[in-house]
Protein backbone atom coordinates (compact mmCIF):
# COMPACT_ATOMS: atom_id res chain seq x y z
CA UNK A 1 0.00 0.00 0.00
CA UNK A 2 1.24 3.43 -0.88
CA UNK A 3 -0.27 6.40 1.26
CA UNK A 4 0.88 10.29 0.25
CA UNK A 5 -0.54 13.51 0.77
CA UNK A 6 2.36 15.41 -0.96
CA UNK A 7 2.05 19.02 -1.55
CA UNK A 8 4.44 21.62 -4.26
CA UNK A 9 3.18 25.22 -4.10
CA UNK A 10 4.83 26.47 -7.42
CA UNK A 11 3.34 24.92 -10.17
CA UNK A 12 0.70 24.06 -7.85
CA UNK A 13 0.56 20.27 -7.06
CA UNK A 14 -1.12 18.10 -4.79
CA UNK A 15 -1.39 14.24 -4.52
CA UNK A 16 -2.94 12.61 -1.91
CA UNK A 17 -4.78 9.34 -1.57
CA UNK A 18 -3.61 5.63 -1.04
CA UNK A 19 -3.02 2.56 -4.12
CA UNK A 20 -2.75 -0.55 -3.29
CA UNK A 21 0.41 -2.45 -4.58
CA UNK A 22 -1.60 -5.10 -6.37
CA UNK A 23 -1.85 -5.61 -9.90
CA UNK A 24 -1.77 -2.86 -12.50
CA UNK A 25 -3.68 0.80 -11.75
CA UNK A 26 -3.34 3.56 -14.70
CA UNK A 27 -2.61 6.48 -14.27
CA UNK A 28 -4.99 8.44 -16.69
CA UNK A 29 -4.88 12.54 -16.93
CA UNK A 30 -5.19 15.63 -19.76
CA UNK A 31 -1.92 16.72 -21.21
CA UNK A 32 0.15 18.93 -18.17
CA UNK A 33 -2.68 17.54 -15.29
CA UNK A 34 0.64 16.40 -13.51
CA UNK A 35 0.54 12.56 -14.19
CA UNK A 36 4.81 12.17 -14.52
CA UNK A 37 4.93 14.34 -12.03
CA UNK A 38 2.53 12.59 -9.55
CA UNK A 39 5.13 9.50 -10.43
CA UNK A 40 8.00 11.63 -10.36
CA UNK A 41 7.52 12.39 -6.78
CA UNK A 42 6.43 9.28 -5.43
CA UNK A 43 10.22 7.68 -7.34
CA UNK A 44 11.94 10.44 -5.43
CA UNK A 45 12.98 12.16 -8.20
CA UNK A 46 11.02 15.33 -7.40
CA UNK A 47 12.71 16.53 -5.08
CA UNK A 48 10.18 19.87 -4.45
CA UNK A 49 7.53 17.89 -2.31
CA UNK A 50 6.62 18.70 1.07
CA UNK A 51 4.36 16.34 3.31
CA UNK A 52 4.46 12.36 3.68
CA UNK A 53 4.96 9.75 1.77
CA UNK A 54 4.78 5.83 3.14
CA UNK A 55 5.30 2.51 1.14
CA UNK A 56 4.18 -0.65 2.60
CA UNK A 57 4.49 0.94 5.73
CA UNK A 58 7.57 2.63 5.74
CA UNK A 59 8.39 6.19 5.64
CA UNK A 60 9.98 7.18 2.44
CA UNK A 61 9.41 10.85 3.15
CA UNK A 62 8.24 13.24 5.41
CA UNK A 63 9.63 16.53 7.86
CA UNK A 64 12.53 14.71 8.33
CA UNK A 65 13.10 11.64 6.41
CA UNK A 66 13.44 11.07 2.44
CA UNK A 67 14.66 8.29 1.05
CA UNK A 68 16.61 8.33 -2.35
CA UNK A 69 15.31 7.20 -5.43
CA UNK A 70 18.29 4.76 -5.59
CA UNK A 71 16.87 3.39 -2.27
CA UNK A 72 13.38 2.70 -3.05
CA UNK A 73 13.78 -0.21 -5.40
CA UNK A 74 11.18 1.44 -7.99
CA UNK A 75 11.81 0.58 -11.41
CA UNK A 76 10.75 3.74 -14.33
CA UNK A 77 10.41 3.52 -17.72
CA UNK A 78 10.79 7.12 -19.10
CA UNK A 79 8.60 8.41 -21.61
CA UNK A 80 11.71 8.47 -23.70
CA UNK A 81 13.97 4.95 -23.49
CA UNK A 82 16.87 6.72 -22.20
CA UNK A 83 19.71 3.79 -22.98
CA UNK A 84 23.05 4.88 -22.13
CA UNK A 85 24.93 5.70 -25.51
CA UNK A 86 28.10 4.25 -24.44
CA UNK A 87 26.72 1.05 -23.87
CA UNK A 88 25.33 -1.72 -26.43
CA UNK A 89 22.26 -3.39 -25.56
CA UNK A 90 23.69 -5.77 -23.66
CA UNK A 91 25.98 -3.34 -21.30
CA UNK A 92 22.86 -1.31 -20.95
CA UNK A 93 20.98 -4.37 -19.77
CA UNK A 94 23.92 -5.88 -17.26
CA UNK A 95 24.43 -2.96 -15.64
CA UNK A 96 20.48 -2.95 -14.46
CA UNK A 97 21.46 -6.31 -12.99
CA UNK A 98 24.11 -5.48 -10.80
CA UNK A 99 22.33 -3.77 -7.64
CA UNK A 100 19.05 -6.47 -8.52
CA UNK A 101 18.24 -9.02 -6.17
CA UNK A 102 16.31 -12.16 -7.41
CA UNK A 103 15.38 -10.34 -10.66
CA UNK A 104 12.31 -12.83 -12.20
CA UNK A 105 13.79 -12.85 -15.88
CA UNK A 106 17.51 -13.26 -16.96
CA UNK A 107 18.45 -10.88 -19.75
CA UNK A 108 18.51 -14.51 -22.26
CA UNK A 109 14.44 -14.41 -21.38
CA UNK A 110 13.35 -11.58 -21.84
CA UNK A 111 15.63 -11.10 -25.08
CA UNK A 112 13.51 -14.08 -26.54
CA UNK A 113 10.04 -12.40 -24.70
CA UNK A 114 10.42 -9.12 -26.32
CA UNK A 115 11.66 -10.20 -29.15
CA UNK A 116 15.21 -8.25 -28.96
CA UNK A 117 17.54 -11.45 -29.05
CA UNK A 118 19.48 -10.09 -32.30
CA UNK A 119 20.10 -6.71 -30.92
CA UNK A 120 22.23 -7.40 -27.98
CA UNK A 121 25.20 -6.00 -29.35
CA UNK A 122 23.73 -2.99 -31.14
CA UNK A 123 23.95 0.19 -29.72
CA UNK A 124 21.17 2.51 -28.91
CA UNK A 125 21.67 4.67 -31.84
CA UNK A 126 21.77 1.82 -34.14
CA UNK A 127 18.24 0.84 -32.81
CA UNK A 128 14.62 2.45 -33.87
CA UNK A 129 12.39 4.13 -31.37
CA UNK A 130 10.35 0.99 -30.64
CA UNK A 131 13.51 -1.26 -30.55
CA UNK A 132 14.57 1.34 -27.77
CA UNK A 133 11.71 1.41 -25.56
CA UNK A 134 11.25 -2.53 -25.65
CA UNK A 135 14.90 -2.58 -24.24
CA UNK A 136 13.99 -0.14 -21.49
CA UNK A 137 11.34 -1.80 -20.38
CA UNK A 138 13.83 -4.99 -20.20
CA UNK A 139 15.58 -2.52 -18.39
CA UNK A 140 13.10 -1.73 -15.58
CA UNK A 141 12.08 -5.23 -15.09
CA UNK A 142 15.58 -6.74 -14.40
CA UNK A 143 16.28 -4.21 -11.80
CA UNK A 144 13.73 -6.82 -9.84
CA UNK A 145 11.81 -3.42 -8.51
CA UNK A 146 8.81 -3.61 -5.94
CA UNK A 147 6.83 -1.14 -8.04
CA UNK A 148 7.35 -0.23 -12.21
CA UNK A 149 6.01 3.01 -12.72
CA UNK A 150 5.52 3.09 -16.66
CA UNK A 151 5.31 7.08 -18.23
CA UNK A 152 3.49 6.20 -21.73
CA UNK A 153 5.56 3.43 -22.68
CA UNK A 154 4.00 1.96 -25.97
CA UNK A 155 2.94 5.65 -27.00
CA UNK A 156 5.66 6.32 -29.74
CA UNK A 157 5.59 2.60 -30.45
CA UNK A 158 4.80 0.76 -34.25
CA UNK A 159 2.33 -1.64 -34.13
CA UNK A 160 4.28 -4.28 -33.94
CA UNK A 161 5.54 -3.41 -30.75
CA UNK A 162 3.03 -2.36 -29.14
CA UNK A 163 1.22 -5.99 -30.11
CA UNK A 164 4.22 -7.53 -28.65
CA UNK A 165 4.49 -5.55 -25.12
CA UNK A 166 0.53 -4.98 -24.25
CA UNK A 167 0.31 -8.73 -23.41
CA UNK A 168 3.29 -8.83 -21.59
CA UNK A 169 2.67 -6.27 -19.63
CA UNK A 170 -0.43 -7.61 -18.83
CA UNK A 171 1.23 -10.84 -17.31
CA UNK A 172 4.02 -9.09 -15.93
CA UNK A 173 1.17 -6.61 -13.64
CA UNK A 174 0.42 -10.24 -12.14
CA UNK A 175 4.15 -10.68 -10.97
CA UNK A 176 5.27 -6.82 -10.07
CA UNK A 177 2.64 -3.78 -9.28
CA UNK A 178 2.54 -1.51 -12.23
CA UNK A 179 1.23 2.40 -12.21
CA UNK A 180 1.17 2.78 -15.96
CA UNK A 181 0.56 6.34 -17.45
CA UNK A 182 -1.35 6.21 -20.74
CA UNK A 183 -3.83 8.47 -23.12
CA UNK A 184 -5.27 5.24 -24.06
CA UNK A 185 -9.03 4.41 -23.12
CA UNK A 186 -8.05 1.13 -24.53
CA UNK A 187 -4.76 -0.14 -22.97
CA UNK A 188 -6.36 1.26 -19.92
CA UNK A 189 -9.62 -0.80 -20.39
CA UNK A 190 -7.00 -3.91 -21.23
CA UNK A 191 -4.61 -3.95 -18.64
CA UNK A 192 -5.78 -1.78 -15.64
CA UNK A 193 -8.16 -2.47 -12.80
CA UNK A 194 -7.52 0.54 -10.39
CA UNK A 195 -7.26 3.97 -12.15
CA UNK A 196 -5.74 7.01 -10.33
CA UNK A 197 -7.43 10.18 -12.27
CA UNK A 198 -5.17 13.37 -11.89
CA UNK A 199 -7.01 16.39 -13.04
CA UNK A 200 -5.18 19.91 -12.92
CA UNK A 201 -2.12 19.05 -10.13
CA UNK A 202 -4.46 17.19 -8.03
CA UNK A 203 -5.77 13.50 -7.58
CA UNK A 204 -9.68 14.02 -8.46
CA UNK A 205 -10.22 10.31 -7.90
CA UNK A 206 -9.09 6.81 -7.76
CA UNK A 207 -11.38 3.89 -8.58
CA UNK A 208 -11.73 0.92 -11.23
CA UNK A 209 -11.62 2.50 -15.10
CA UNK A 210 -15.15 1.42 -15.63
CA UNK A 211 -16.42 3.56 -12.79
CA UNK A 212 -14.03 6.44 -13.18
CA UNK A 213 -15.13 7.00 -17.09
CA UNK A 214 -18.98 7.26 -16.01
CA UNK A 215 -18.85 9.01 -12.99
CA UNK A 216 -20.53 12.26 -14.13
CA UNK A 217 -18.98 14.36 -11.55
CA UNK A 218 -15.46 13.96 -13.01
CA UNK A 219 -13.44 15.68 -15.09
CA UNK A 220 -13.16 12.26 -17.23
CA UNK A 221 -16.96 12.36 -18.32
CA UNK A 222 -15.91 14.45 -21.41
CA UNK A 223 -13.81 11.39 -22.38
CA UNK A 224 -16.65 9.35 -22.44
CA UNK A 225 -19.08 11.25 -23.68
CA UNK A 226 -17.53 10.73 -27.09
CA UNK A 227 -18.30 6.51 -26.03
CA UNK A 228 -17.16 3.74 -24.63
CA UNK A 229 -15.34 0.57 -24.77
CA UNK A 230 -17.43 -3.03 -24.60
CA UNK A 231 -15.82 -6.12 -24.78
CA UNK A 232 -17.22 -8.67 -26.79
CA UNK A 233 -16.76 -12.67 -26.13
CA UNK A 234 -17.25 -16.12 -27.75
CA UNK A 235 -16.29 -15.02 -31.05
CA UNK A 236 -17.07 -17.30 -33.79
CA UNK A 237 -16.54 -16.52 -37.62
CA UNK A 238 -18.76 -16.75 -40.27
CA UNK A 239 -16.97 -17.23 -43.39
CA UNK A 240 -20.22 -16.33 -45.45
CA UNK A 241 -20.01 -13.29 -45.09
CA UNK A 242 -17.12 -12.27 -43.48
CA UNK A 243 -18.43 -11.74 -39.87
CA UNK A 244 -17.67 -12.28 -36.41
CA UNK A 245 -20.39 -13.51 -33.95
CA UNK A 246 -19.72 -12.64 -30.43
CA UNK A 247 -21.25 -11.73 -27.27
CA UNK A 248 -21.44 -8.36 -25.20
CA UNK A 249 -22.94 -9.59 -21.68
CA UNK A 250 -25.11 -12.30 -23.18
CA UNK A 251 -26.28 -10.67 -25.98
CA UNK A 252 -25.47 -11.68 -29.47
CA UNK A 253 -23.56 -9.01 -31.78
CA UNK A 254 -22.06 -8.79 -35.21
CA UNK A 255 -18.98 -7.00 -36.26
CA UNK A 256 -17.82 -6.80 -39.87
CA UNK A 257 -14.15 -7.87 -39.93
CA UNK A 258 -12.16 -8.84 -43.09
CA UNK A 259 -10.51 -12.17 -41.83
CA UNK A 260 -10.70 -14.36 -39.64
CA UNK A 261 -9.09 -13.43 -36.39
CA UNK A 262 -7.72 -16.34 -33.56
CA UNK A 263 -8.87 -14.03 -30.76
CA UNK A 264 -11.77 -15.65 -28.61
CA UNK A 265 -12.01 -11.80 -27.29
CA UNK A 266 -11.95 -8.16 -28.50
CA UNK A 267 -12.95 -5.18 -27.78
CA UNK A 268 -15.03 -2.70 -29.42
CA UNK A 269 -15.57 0.96 -29.06
CA UNK A 270 -19.26 2.40 -29.64
CA UNK A 271 -19.41 6.25 -30.37
CA UNK A 272 -22.24 7.66 -28.02
CA UNK A 273 -23.82 9.40 -31.27
CA UNK A 274 -23.88 6.00 -33.48
CA UNK A 275 -26.28 4.52 -30.32
CA UNK A 276 -29.91 4.56 -31.36
CA UNK A 277 -32.37 4.33 -28.46
CA UNK A 278 -36.06 2.74 -29.61
CA UNK A 279 -38.79 1.56 -27.35
CA UNK A 280 -39.72 -1.21 -29.38
CA UNK A 281 -38.03 -3.63 -31.87
CA UNK A 282 -37.71 -2.30 -35.61
CA UNK A 283 -39.35 -5.46 -37.99
CA UNK A 284 -37.42 -4.16 -40.80
CA UNK A 285 -33.57 -2.52 -40.58
CA UNK A 286 -30.56 -2.92 -42.10
CA UNK A 287 -29.12 -2.26 -38.20
CA UNK A 288 -27.71 -5.71 -37.46
CA UNK A 289 -26.74 -5.08 -33.65
CA UNK A 290 -29.55 -4.33 -30.96
CA UNK A 291 -29.32 -4.49 -27.23
CA UNK A 292 -31.87 -4.77 -24.74
CA UNK A 293 -30.73 -2.64 -22.08
CA UNK A 294 -31.64 -0.01 -18.75
CA UNK A 295 -31.69 3.27 -18.86
CA UNK A 296 -29.73 4.00 -15.87
CA UNK A 297 -29.39 7.71 -15.60
CA UNK A 298 -30.30 10.80 -18.48
CA UNK A 299 -28.24 14.19 -17.94
CA UNK A 300 -28.41 17.52 -20.04
CA UNK A 301 -25.82 18.14 -22.32
CA UNK A 302 -26.66 21.28 -23.82
CA UNK A 303 -29.87 22.75 -24.48
CA UNK A 304 -30.71 20.46 -27.26
CA UNK A 305 -29.40 16.85 -26.22
CA UNK A 306 -29.09 14.66 -23.32
CA UNK A 307 -26.64 11.69 -22.16
CA UNK A 308 -27.98 8.34 -21.49
CA UNK A 309 -26.20 5.87 -19.44
CA UNK A 310 -27.38 2.68 -20.36
CA UNK A 311 -26.56 -1.16 -18.86
CA UNK A 312 -26.26 -3.89 -20.46
CA UNK A 313 -25.24 -6.33 -17.54
CA UNK A 314 -22.27 -5.50 -16.72
CA UNK A 315 -20.89 -3.23 -19.27
CA UNK A 316 -22.21 0.40 -20.19
CA UNK A 317 -22.90 1.66 -22.80
CA UNK A 318 -23.62 5.78 -23.62
CA UNK A 319 -26.29 7.31 -26.18
CA UNK A 320 -26.39 11.14 -27.25
CA UNK A 321 -29.63 11.93 -28.19
CA UNK A 322 -31.60 15.44 -29.08
CA UNK A 323 -33.92 16.35 -26.29
CA UNK A 324 -36.85 16.64 -29.06
CA UNK A 325 -36.41 12.39 -29.04
CA UNK A 326 -35.81 12.22 -25.24
CA UNK A 327 -39.13 13.70 -24.79
CA UNK A 328 -41.36 12.04 -27.81
CA UNK A 329 -40.24 8.73 -26.49
CA UNK A 330 -40.97 9.56 -22.64
CA UNK A 331 -37.76 8.46 -21.41
CA UNK A 332 -37.34 7.84 -17.74
CA UNK A 333 -34.94 5.88 -15.63
CA UNK A 334 -35.00 2.54 -15.07
CA UNK A 335 -36.89 2.02 -18.40
CA UNK A 336 -36.28 -1.23 -20.83
CA UNK A 337 -35.17 0.16 -23.52
CA UNK A 338 -33.50 -1.20 -27.18
CA UNK A 339 -30.21 -0.04 -28.26
CA UNK A 340 -29.45 0.25 -31.95
CA UNK A 341 -25.48 0.46 -33.00
CA UNK A 342 -25.28 2.30 -36.12
CA UNK A 343 -21.62 1.85 -36.09
CA UNK A 344 -18.71 0.62 -34.21
CA UNK A 345 -15.22 0.33 -34.48
CA UNK A 346 -13.07 -2.87 -33.43
CA UNK A 347 -9.59 -2.11 -31.53
CA UNK A 348 -6.40 -3.79 -32.16
CA UNK A 349 -7.03 -7.56 -33.27
CA UNK A 350 -4.41 -7.84 -30.27
CA UNK A 351 -7.02 -7.48 -27.61
CA UNK B 1 72.76 16.34 -31.87
CA UNK B 2 71.24 16.98 -28.38
CA UNK B 3 73.24 17.63 -25.40
CA UNK B 4 72.92 16.32 -21.91
CA UNK B 5 71.15 19.14 -20.57
CA UNK B 6 68.76 18.83 -23.50
CA UNK B 7 67.80 15.03 -22.95
CA UNK B 8 67.86 16.36 -18.93
CA UNK B 9 65.29 19.07 -20.43
CA UNK B 10 63.03 16.84 -22.00
CA UNK B 11 62.93 14.34 -18.82
CA UNK B 12 61.86 17.17 -16.68
CA UNK B 13 59.22 18.40 -18.91
CA UNK B 14 58.06 14.92 -19.37
CA UNK B 15 58.02 14.83 -15.90
CA UNK B 16 56.30 17.97 -14.69
CA UNK B 17 53.74 17.56 -17.32
CA UNK B 18 52.83 14.07 -16.37
CA UNK B 19 52.50 14.73 -12.78
CA UNK B 20 50.19 17.94 -13.22
CA UNK B 21 48.44 15.91 -15.58
CA UNK B 22 47.48 13.59 -12.64
CA UNK B 23 47.02 15.66 -9.93
CA UNK B 24 44.41 17.86 -11.99
CA UNK B 25 43.00 14.49 -13.13
CA UNK B 26 41.77 14.08 -9.25
CA UNK B 27 41.60 18.19 -8.96
CA UNK B 28 39.87 19.05 -11.75
CA UNK B 29 36.16 16.65 -11.98
CA UNK B 30 34.96 17.31 -8.67
CA UNK B 31 35.83 21.30 -8.94
CA UNK B 32 34.20 21.11 -12.98
CA UNK B 33 31.04 19.41 -11.50
CA UNK B 34 31.02 22.11 -8.65
CA UNK B 35 31.18 24.92 -11.09
CA UNK B 36 28.41 23.28 -14.08
CA UNK B 37 26.03 22.45 -11.30
CA UNK B 38 26.33 24.98 -8.36
CA UNK B 39 23.82 27.94 -7.58
CA UNK B 40 25.57 30.14 -5.22
CA UNK B 41 26.48 33.57 -5.38
CA UNK B 42 30.06 32.96 -5.12
CA UNK B 43 30.31 30.65 -7.97
CA UNK B 44 31.17 33.21 -10.98
CA UNK B 45 33.69 34.15 -8.68
CA UNK B 46 35.73 30.59 -8.42
CA UNK B 47 34.81 29.97 -12.22
CA UNK B 48 36.93 33.71 -12.85
CA UNK B 49 39.46 33.01 -10.68
CA UNK B 50 39.94 29.35 -12.04
CA UNK B 51 39.77 30.95 -16.08
CA UNK B 52 41.92 33.43 -14.67
CA UNK B 53 45.58 31.77 -16.23
CA UNK B 54 43.88 32.23 -19.39
CA UNK B 55 43.83 35.74 -20.18
CA UNK B 56 46.31 36.88 -17.85
CA UNK B 57 49.73 37.51 -19.08
CA UNK B 58 52.03 34.48 -17.79
CA UNK B 59 54.53 36.63 -16.48
CA UNK B 60 51.89 38.20 -14.12
CA UNK B 61 51.00 34.87 -12.92
CA UNK B 62 54.72 34.16 -12.11
CA UNK B 63 55.11 37.27 -10.85
CA UNK B 64 52.62 36.41 -7.76
CA UNK B 65 53.60 33.40 -7.79
CA UNK B 66 57.52 34.33 -7.01
CA UNK B 67 56.46 37.00 -4.25
CA UNK B 68 54.02 33.99 -3.12
CA UNK B 69 56.73 31.45 -3.29
CA UNK B 70 59.34 33.71 -0.99
CA UNK B 71 60.39 32.16 2.33
CA UNK B 72 58.91 35.07 4.29
CA UNK B 73 55.32 34.78 2.55
CA UNK B 74 52.80 32.94 4.18
CA UNK B 75 53.08 30.02 1.33
CA UNK B 76 56.41 29.51 1.29
CA UNK B 77 57.48 29.94 4.79
CA UNK B 78 54.42 27.34 5.30
CA UNK B 79 56.31 25.24 2.74
CA UNK B 80 59.77 25.40 4.04
CA UNK B 81 59.00 24.92 7.81
CA UNK B 82 56.75 21.28 6.00
CA UNK B 83 59.85 20.43 3.97
CA UNK B 84 62.94 22.30 4.91
CA UNK B 85 62.85 23.49 1.14
CA UNK B 86 62.16 26.57 -0.51
CA UNK B 87 59.34 26.88 -3.60
CA UNK B 88 61.08 29.36 -5.62
CA UNK B 89 63.01 28.03 -8.32
CA UNK B 90 62.34 24.57 -6.95
CA UNK B 91 60.40 21.54 -9.30
CA UNK B 92 57.67 21.62 -6.18
CA UNK B 93 57.29 25.16 -7.29
CA UNK B 94 57.56 24.46 -10.73
CA UNK B 95 54.32 21.64 -10.41
CA UNK B 96 52.19 24.17 -8.24
CA UNK B 97 52.63 26.71 -10.60
CA UNK B 98 51.71 24.37 -13.74
CA UNK B 99 48.57 23.19 -11.25
CA UNK B 100 47.85 26.76 -11.79
CA UNK B 101 48.53 27.65 -15.30
CA UNK B 102 47.15 24.45 -16.38
CA UNK B 103 44.11 24.05 -14.23
CA UNK B 104 41.23 25.82 -16.43
CA UNK B 105 42.58 23.65 -19.72
CA UNK B 106 41.40 20.36 -17.69
CA UNK B 107 38.70 22.10 -16.19
CA UNK B 108 36.64 23.66 -18.95
CA UNK B 109 36.35 20.81 -20.73
CA UNK B 110 35.06 18.51 -18.22
CA UNK B 111 32.85 21.24 -17.19
CA UNK B 112 31.10 21.93 -20.57
CA UNK B 113 30.94 17.62 -20.92
CA UNK B 114 29.43 18.27 -17.33
CA UNK B 115 26.89 20.78 -18.08
CA UNK B 116 25.68 19.05 -21.97
CA UNK B 117 25.13 15.43 -20.07
CA UNK B 118 21.48 14.78 -19.70
CA UNK B 119 20.09 14.92 -16.05
CA UNK B 120 17.81 12.24 -17.59
CA UNK B 121 20.73 9.36 -17.53
CA UNK B 122 21.24 10.04 -13.57
CA UNK B 123 17.77 10.06 -12.43
CA UNK B 124 17.95 6.39 -14.66
CA UNK B 125 21.11 5.64 -12.93
CA UNK B 126 19.08 6.16 -9.70
CA UNK B 127 16.26 3.90 -10.62
CA UNK B 128 18.93 1.36 -11.37
CA UNK B 129 20.07 1.61 -7.25
CA UNK B 130 23.27 3.25 -8.04
CA UNK B 131 24.35 5.67 -5.50
CA UNK B 132 26.12 9.59 -6.63
CA UNK B 133 30.01 7.87 -6.39
CA UNK B 134 28.41 4.57 -8.18
CA UNK B 135 26.40 6.99 -10.60
CA UNK B 136 30.20 8.79 -11.69
CA UNK B 137 31.58 5.73 -12.20
CA UNK B 138 29.45 3.53 -13.87
CA UNK B 139 27.87 6.04 -15.84
CA UNK B 140 29.12 9.65 -15.92
CA UNK B 141 32.73 8.64 -16.10
CA UNK B 142 32.17 6.46 -18.97
CA UNK B 143 29.81 8.89 -21.19
CA UNK B 144 32.48 11.42 -21.02
CA UNK B 145 35.83 9.67 -21.19
CA UNK B 146 36.74 11.14 -23.92
CA UNK B 147 35.91 14.45 -22.41
CA UNK B 148 38.38 13.50 -19.93
CA UNK B 149 40.91 12.40 -22.47
CA UNK B 150 40.68 15.91 -23.92
CA UNK B 151 41.40 17.19 -20.77
CA UNK B 152 44.15 15.48 -19.68
CA UNK B 153 45.72 15.77 -23.23
CA UNK B 154 45.17 19.83 -22.92
CA UNK B 155 46.49 20.30 -19.29
CA UNK B 156 49.44 17.76 -20.56
CA UNK B 157 49.79 19.85 -23.64
CA UNK B 158 50.02 23.29 -22.13
CA UNK B 159 51.94 22.09 -19.09
CA UNK B 160 55.16 21.16 -21.73
CA UNK B 161 54.11 25.13 -23.53
CA UNK B 162 54.14 27.29 -20.78
CA UNK B 163 56.95 29.25 -20.58
CA UNK B 164 56.79 32.44 -19.16
CA UNK B 165 55.63 31.44 -15.64
CA UNK B 166 58.76 29.20 -15.71
CA UNK B 167 60.60 31.93 -16.55
CA UNK B 168 59.46 33.94 -13.65
CA UNK B 169 59.71 31.50 -11.21
CA UNK B 170 61.95 28.34 -11.91
CA UNK B 171 64.71 29.97 -13.69
CA UNK B 172 67.11 27.89 -15.95
CA UNK B 173 68.76 24.73 -13.70
CA UNK B 174 69.10 22.05 -16.06
CA UNK B 175 67.71 18.77 -14.31
CA UNK B 176 65.47 21.32 -11.59
CA UNK B 177 63.91 23.43 -13.44
CA UNK B 178 64.76 23.83 -16.80
CA UNK B 179 61.95 22.66 -19.12
CA UNK B 180 62.10 22.41 -22.89
CA UNK B 181 60.94 25.77 -23.64
CA UNK B 182 63.36 27.55 -21.63
CA UNK B 183 66.14 25.36 -23.39
CA UNK B 184 64.96 25.76 -27.02
CA UNK B 185 65.58 29.59 -25.53
CA UNK B 186 68.72 29.29 -24.18
CA UNK B 187 69.90 27.61 -27.70
CA UNK B 188 68.51 30.55 -29.40
CA UNK B 189 70.48 32.98 -27.84
CA UNK B 190 73.40 30.83 -28.16
CA UNK B 191 72.82 30.36 -31.11
CA UNK B 192 72.77 27.38 -31.35
CA UNK B 193 70.30 27.11 -34.24
CA UNK B 194 70.75 23.03 -34.89
CA UNK B 195 69.20 22.26 -31.53
CA UNK B 196 67.28 24.98 -31.79
CA UNK B 197 65.33 24.02 -34.50
CA UNK B 198 65.25 20.26 -33.81
CA UNK B 199 63.39 21.63 -29.98
CA UNK B 200 61.17 23.48 -31.82
CA UNK B 201 59.64 21.54 -34.15
CA UNK B 202 59.60 18.93 -32.43
CA UNK B 203 57.45 20.49 -29.69
CA UNK B 204 55.58 22.24 -33.16
CA UNK B 205 54.66 18.32 -34.44
CA UNK B 206 53.50 16.90 -30.57
CA UNK B 207 50.94 19.90 -30.51
CA UNK B 208 49.68 19.58 -34.00
CA UNK B 209 49.12 15.98 -33.68
CA UNK B 210 47.61 16.62 -30.14
CA UNK B 211 45.49 18.79 -31.37
CA UNK B 212 44.32 17.03 -34.45
CA UNK B 213 43.14 13.93 -32.42
CA UNK B 214 41.08 16.46 -29.91
CA UNK B 215 39.56 17.94 -32.83
CA UNK B 216 39.87 14.99 -35.03
CA UNK B 217 38.80 11.71 -32.81
CA UNK B 218 37.33 12.85 -29.15
CA UNK B 219 35.22 16.12 -30.07
CA UNK B 220 33.61 13.45 -32.71
CA UNK B 221 33.24 10.83 -30.10
CA UNK B 222 31.95 12.89 -26.90
CA UNK B 223 29.26 14.41 -29.47
CA UNK B 224 28.14 10.83 -30.54
CA UNK B 225 27.91 10.05 -27.21
CA UNK B 226 25.57 13.35 -26.05
CA UNK B 227 23.16 12.47 -29.27
CA UNK B 228 22.83 9.05 -29.72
Amino acid sequence: MLKFNLLKPQPFLHFQGELPLQGACAVFGDSGAGKTSFVRALAGLDTGFSGFLNCQGKAWQNEGVFIKTEKRNIGMVFQEPRLFPHLDVQGNLQLACIKAKNSLYSIKQLAELLDFSALLSKKSHQLSGGQKQRIAIARAILTAPDLLIMDEPLSSLDQHSRALLLPFIKTLSQQIPLLYISHSMQEIFYLCDQMVLINQGKIEAIGSPQALFLDARLSLVKHAHSGLLLSVESLSWDAQFSLVHGFVDGQAVVLAQEKKSRETRLQIKVESKDVIIATERFNLSSLQNCLSVTIEAIEPLSVNSALLTLTIGRQKLLAKITMKSLNELKLKKNQSVFAYIKALSILGDTL
Amino acid sequence: MLSEWDYQAVFLTLKLAVSATLILLVISPPLAWWLSHSKRFYRPFIEALVALPLVLPPTVLGFYLLISFSPDSLLGGFWLSLTGDHLAFSFSGLLIASLIYSLPFVVQPLQSAFVNLDKGYLEVAATLGFNPVETFLRVIFPMVLPSFIIAAALGFAHTIGEFGVVLMIGGNIPGETQVLSIALFDHVETLQYRQAHFLAFSLLAFSMLLLMLIYGVLQKRQKRLYHA
